[in-house]
């Protein structure tokens, strides 16, 4: 478990301060998935640099299972993925991973099988492994920083804007391998911008703005907190659904000519107007209740 | 450790920029090899490999990445001061390589007999550019650990111009000029290495004094290193 105490962090000096964390307290539980939420500048790679052990705040505290993050025994477990990816430009993508993989403290022996192994599940084909990581692509670049954070399996796992720079195929991989950590129980903290694949992942987000913990939501069991529900009809046909779901009592408005947005986001009220819709012969081509991290990111009200 | 030096290696060796550098300092520094003590233009070596080993891996993410890893911070510190000591001695090999068979190769080709070192002079020579090598890497390592950049390589040029400077002082400021001379004995000292592989001077001050500033400069570079806070980017 990852607890952080009222940490404070103060950059700058002689007069010319800025408080990019204040006070801020959380727990991430064993085997949760936690999103870092917020505006740019708002203390996120901050909070994450203090978790590694990398930036020491001035007050509070941070431990994993009980130790300093910055122990030995618990960097033996962690991946890493920073924003931005500081390569060896010269060396080739095996050589870098092989580096990772025998930095934490992985069989030397086995370095070529898994690196390759990591670079398959990252996306980078066994030839790119040959190429000199210089003349990689920003998203190869990208899948190359996937690899090397998840090479040895860590159980700890930190992941700045993941999926920063890759096309859609990227970010259903990286989504994939985030979930093949979840499932086998590994901690993760995550900052994302990527609202729409934070809420595919994470089990709670916590919402940081000017280096304060705003608001913490539950996206994942009963302790869910505030969701959207949205049903995809035939192009040309919400407004005929929003009459239909009318007529049954159910409130509704159409978000484009095929979608309609309920305004209850509960998952039995998406069922009643699908049931609805239904009998009301409109065709329902999908129908979905999410968490609304975007309503809420909007939301400028601390609670 | 080891890992360490093998990165720094590949990092040198991988860059075709620092290897044709190390390739024209090398010509150059045959030239003056076995006269200097320090190996003369083969210093110049040192600054090119040692500069920016930390601050440029601190400022790319890289070295973020390498210490969330289960190692110290100060096994990556020595793991780039003996890299850029492995380089340095793979460079002096080959320009003693150069300087052995470039002179047999001249005199091949045009029938002139050229000069000849004997090899343990020159063996000699290089031993005493790499030993004064090892207080070069050590200033470089100290000031990359808290300066930006190459803010190592231009910190040691004006600790050196600093020191010529105090001197070239003397007869209008005599105090700044004694001072000039402390620091530089005391921080940069000379020694005489070939009186030293003699067996003479061993134990003499001039080798007290540098071992005491190898010692200081490793020792300040660790605890700043060790105690540095690294971030990065943008929240």
């Amino acid at each position: 478990m990852i607890v952080v105490e009222a940490v404070s962090k103060t950059y700058g000096r002689f007069g010319r301060k800025t408080r990019a964390l204040d006070g801020v307290s959380l727990e991430v539980r064993r085997g949760e998935t936690l999103g870092l939420i917020g505006p740019n500048g708002a203390g996120k790679t901050t909070l994450l640099s203090c978790l590694l052990g990398f930036l020491r705040p001035e007050s509070g505290s941070i431990t994993v299972d009980g130790r300093a993050p910055d122990d030995l025994s618990v960097r033996a477990r962690t991946g890493y993925l920073p924003e931005r990816l500081g390569f060896d430009r010269d060396s080739t993508g095996a050589a870098f991973l092989a580096h990772h993989w025998r930095l934490s403290g992985g069989d030397p022996d086995r370095a070529k099988e898994e690196t390759r192994a990591a670079a398959e599940r990252a996306g980078l084909a066994p030839e790119a492994l040959r190429k000199k990581l210089r003349t990689y692509s920003r998203g190869m670049l990208q899948r190359a920083g996937v690899a090397q954070a998840m090479i040895a399996n860590p159980d700890l796992l930190f992941l700045d804007e993941p999926a920063s720079g890759t096309d859609p195929l990227g970010v259903a991989i990286v989504r994939d391998r985030i979930l093949e950590a979840k499932g086998r129980g590994a901690t993760i903290v995550l900052n994302s911008h990527q609202l729409a694949e934070v809420e595919k992942v994470c089990d709670r987000v916590v919402f940081i703005d000017r280096g304060r913990l705003t608001r913490t939501e539950a996206l994942r069991g009963e302790a869910a907190t505030r969701r959207k529900a949205t049903i995809r009809v035939p192009a040309g046909r919400a407004a005929a659904a929003v009459a239909a779901l009318s007529a049954s009592g159910i409130e509704a408005a159409a978000s484009s000519d095929s979608d309609v947005r309920l305004a209850s986001g509960e998952e039995e009220g998406l069922s009643r107007a699908v049931k609805a819709l239904v009998l009301a012969d409109i065709p329902v081509f999908q129908a979905r209740s999410d968490a609304d991290l975007e309503g809420l990111f909007l939301e400028k009200d601390d609670k | 450790m080891r890992e360490m030096v093998r990165r720094f290696l590949r990092q040198k060796f991988g860059n075709l920029g620092v290897v044709l550098a190390l390739v024209a300092i090398a010509l150059l520094a045959m030239i003056f090899f076995p006269s200097q003590e320090s190996g003369g233009p083969a210093g110049l070596a040192v600054l090119v490999l040692a500069a920016g080993s930390i601050s440029k891996d601190a400022s790319s993410g890289a070295l973020q990445m390498i210490l969330a890893r289960p190692i110290r911070r100060s096994e990556y510190l020595f793991g780039r001061y003996l890299g850029i000591l492995s380089a340095y001695a793979v460079f002096l090999l080959f320009t003693l390589l150069l300087v052995v068979t470039l002179p047999r190769l001249f005199s091949l080709l045009f029938d002139q007999p050229g000069p000849h070192p004997p090899l343990t002079s020159l063996l000699r020579a290089a031993g005493a550019a790499w030993l004064s090598g090892t207080l070069v890497a050590a200033t470089l390592l100290f000031f990359s650990t808290f300066l930006p950049g190459f803010g190592d390589v231009l910190a040691f040029i004006l600790v050196q111009f600093s020191f010529g400077i105090g001197g070239a002082l003397g007869g209008r400021f005599p105090a700044v000029a004694k001072a000039a001379t402390i620091a530089r004995e005391n921080l940069m000292p000379d020694v005489a290495w070939s009186q030293v592989f003699r067996g003479e001077g061993l134990l003499g001050e001039a080798t007290g004094r540098f071992v005491l500033a190898l010692t200081v400069f490793l020792i300040a570079a660790t605890l700043v290193f060790s105690r540095r806070e690294f971030s990065y980017g943008q929240d």
